[in-house]
């Protein structure tokens, strides 16, 4: 755009006028129109100083530093994200492109939007509770799982209070929306191995306590989706321990087992996927132990017939033998 | 606008209009109680595309994320069983490769091309705009509604085009499960090179797709995808068969069994700046192709005048009336679905009482 070219507003002008507009649509006064207008107009300015357009690059390194400094300190990216549900349909979708650039920026082996939210971290509670409203989940969760990338956000976000909301948003009614939560949900457990293993140990009951209503959720995909992540988190070897007190649970084996008998197919191939563990397990708790053995011969006439049409899967069928070969050989503890 | 509930209940299943999703998913005719307002809803059983998961997800969250008159829009999608149900408004004249297969076989008139293109390239313009790459632009995925307007669907091939927090030049991945879209691929999509492949491939995406309109079936349909393959990379250019482009009396080489579709099609004749467009959207390299937005500028647009409507130039072809009584078989699919599920040995477990 050539019209515009010439006129090129400062970082600092862009940045005073949007954060004029954000205020002015947050007041929400009579100026709100223009105030909207103004919004788009310098979220495009901003947008197209990182990104380019078609026929223009981006702007050099020291005007994209410029700006990122005079976000920082204007407070301007908390400010959006708090007013995130008043900008328009376009507008949203800009502040996720501006948040999701500003927020990859390196200086060396330094990521300073990183370490400008980790001291405000507002902004990840506000995107946090962003699954809460429709209209902006879906921006809000692509800000999210940008944001999990770095451990020190992630870190935040697993130890807030907040992170148990996710179990809520996982199972909202809007397909979409419940999705996209379920993919910030698992990135936020399994990205970085050893911060999501401490996690999960220092806040075993609670986690797990949570977990169990997924696993228990009337709804077919958070119930799908939710067994398979508990099958990958108790297989990934960084969660040793929290497998082995997993394990040790009878009523996690009850569950499982009941899980093993679903109407769907599926279902009971990934409830499959984490009985197996405790099967394998070489030193059963008596509890797990005294369950295995009342149901000896069923479980192995159960395991038979067990999808037995996976001819072609051979791990499977392994697994199944060795499981099998496994509870036939079980004996009573203690060797009376 | 009316808000439609994430709830079964509301909604009176009609009859199937047709399958999507390479035939795993069924877009069902369906009536939203509370307004009568009849509607398209996509019905994926998740048993049969759980590996694809990902690409139910995509297709929904990325049509969600883009409000455009010409783009297919969801008004909700949620969970039910094991499946899950997308509601979208009706496209009552169906997809253009229904129009084609049901009534146009030999292609659609010109007017009605041009009619359709205009829309098409808004929707995919605005869609390079918005930082993302169709990769499947073919009549299927075009859908007519009743009062003619054209929109964009098959969105779950789409790519996008911000990548790491930039704009990038050019991308490398190639689309999941493409194998029906080959025909309609772009030379430099197709090669799998360094080089890669940007926007300008749906843009000769658009070049196949008018020949596919006009001529009722796509270039290379016959032919085996080496071939193909071939043959797009070393520029051969398809076209609109018409007087122009076909030799006006058979011989005894040109046509071999199909002679009076040739003698119909040798007879016809497109203007020439529909043939014009439809070789500038094919050029072999991607940098002597038109962008959508240089496309909407193309006179080939001023050959239709306001008076002329899509729903006209369709005719006989009648869009899906909204009084259309129920089937009674679709309630009794419920029960069958769920049948099939309970050939499990059924068991008890014996649990010790804690």
């Amino acid at each position: 755009m050539p019209l515009f070219g010439k006129s090129q507003k400062s970082p600092t002008d862009v940045v005073k006028a949007l954060k004029e507009a954000v205020n002015s649509l947050e007041k929400g006064d009579k100026k709100a129109e223009k105030a909207q207008e103004d919004v788009s107009k310098n979220l495009v300015l901003i947008k197209n100083m990182l990104y380019g357009t078609s026929d223009t690059e981006p702007q050099t390194d020291i005007i994209v530093a410029q700006l990122a400094q005079e976000l920082y300190n204007s407070n301007l990216l908390l400010l959006l994200i708090q007013n995130l549900n008043r900008i328009d349909f376009e507008g949203k979708k800009d502040v996720a492109q501006v948040f999701n650039n500003i927020l990859r920026r390196q200086i060396g082996t330094r990521s300073p939007t990183v370490e400008y939210i980790c001291t405000k971290p507002e902004i990840l509670f506000t995107l946090m509770t962003g699954y809460e409203h429709q209209e902006i989940a879906l921006n809000c969760g692509t800000m999210l799982r940008e944001c999990a990338r770095y451990e020190a956000l992630a870190k935040i976000m697993l130890y807030s209070d907040d992170f148990y909301n996710f179990f809520r948003y996982v199972e909202v009614s809007t397909f979409d929306i419940a999705s996209d939560a379920f993919s910030t949900f698992k990135e936020l457990l399994t990205r970085h191995k050893i911060l999501c293993a401490d996690f999960l140990e220092t806040n075993y009951e609670k986690v797990f306590d949570h977990y169990q209503s997924l696993l228990n959720s009337e709804n077919y995909v958070t119930r799908r989706q939710s067994l398979k992540l508990l099958g990958e988190l108790l297989l990934d070897r960084h969660n040793f321990t929290v497998m082995t007190r997993y394990i040790s649970n009878p009523d996690n084996l009850k569950l499982m087992m009941n899980m093993l008998k679903e109407r769907s197919r599926n279902i009971q191939f990934e409830a499959f996927h984490v009985f197996k563990v405790f099967v394998a397990n070489p030193n059963k708790p008596k509890p797990i132990l005294d369950i295995l053995l009342r149901n000896q011969e069923r479980l192995v006439d159960f395991l038979m017939k067990f999808h037995t049409d996976r001819a072609e899967d051979e791990q499977f069928n392994d697994e199944k033998a060795y499981l099998i070969r496994q509870i036939q050989e079980l004996r009573p503890a203690g060797g009376h | 606008m009316t808000n439609f509930e994430e709830d079964i209940s509301v909604y009176n299943f009609v009859s199937i209009l047709g399958e999507c999703f390479q035939n795993k998913a069924s877009v069902n005719l369906v009536k939203h109680y509370p307004t009568g307002r009849m509607l398209a809803v996509k019905r994926f059983h998740l048993d049969k595309i759980w590996d694809n998961i990902s690409i139910v997800q995509q297709e929904i969250t990325l049509t969600k994320q883009l409000q455009h008159p010409n783009i297919i829009t969801y008004y909700t999608s949620f969970v039910h069983g094991p499946e899950v149900f997308a509601v979208s408004p009706l496209q009552a004249f169906g997809s253009c490769k229904s129009l084609l297969d049901s009534h146009f076989n030999e292609g659609l008139p010109e007017l009605a091309i041009i009619l359709i293109f205009k829309d098409i390239i808004e929707a995919v313009n605005y869609l390079h705009k918005s930082g993302f790459i169709h990769r499947a632009i073919r009549a299927s995925h075009i859908l007519i509604s009743a009062s003619g307007k054209a929109s964009l669907s098959g969105l779950h091939y789409a790519c996008p085009l911000v990548i790491n927090g930039r704009w990038q030049r050019a991308v490398h991945s190639f689309p999941l499960s493409t194998q029906p879209n080959l025909n309609w691929l772009s030379p430099e999509l197709l090669e799998q090179n360094l080089k890669g492949y940007n926007e300008k491939s749906d843009i000769y995406s658009l070049g196949i797709l008018c020949c596919e309109l006009a001529n009722g079936r796509e270039p290379f349909a016959d032919v085996d995808s080496t071939l193909m393959l071939v043959e797009k990379v070393r520029g051969c250019i398809p076209g609109l068969l018409d007087c122009t482009t076909l030799p006006s009396k058979c011989d005894d080489r040109e046509c071999q069994g199909d002679c009076d579709i040739e003698i119909s099609l040798s007879r016809r004749g497109f203007s020439q700046y529909l043939h014009e467009f439809c070789y500038m959207c094919l050029e072999r390299e991607a940098k002597d192709r038109p962008s959508a937005a240089e496309l909407l500028t193309h006179p080939v647009f001023t050959l239709v005048n306001k008076g002329i409507s899509l729903p006209e130039l369709l005719k006989p072809v009648l869009p899906l009336s909204d009084k259309v009584s129920p089937n009674k078989e679709m309630c009794h699919l419920d029960h069958v679905l769920h049948m099939s599920e309970m050939d499990m040995p059924s068991c008890d477990w014996d649990f010790p009482i804690s």
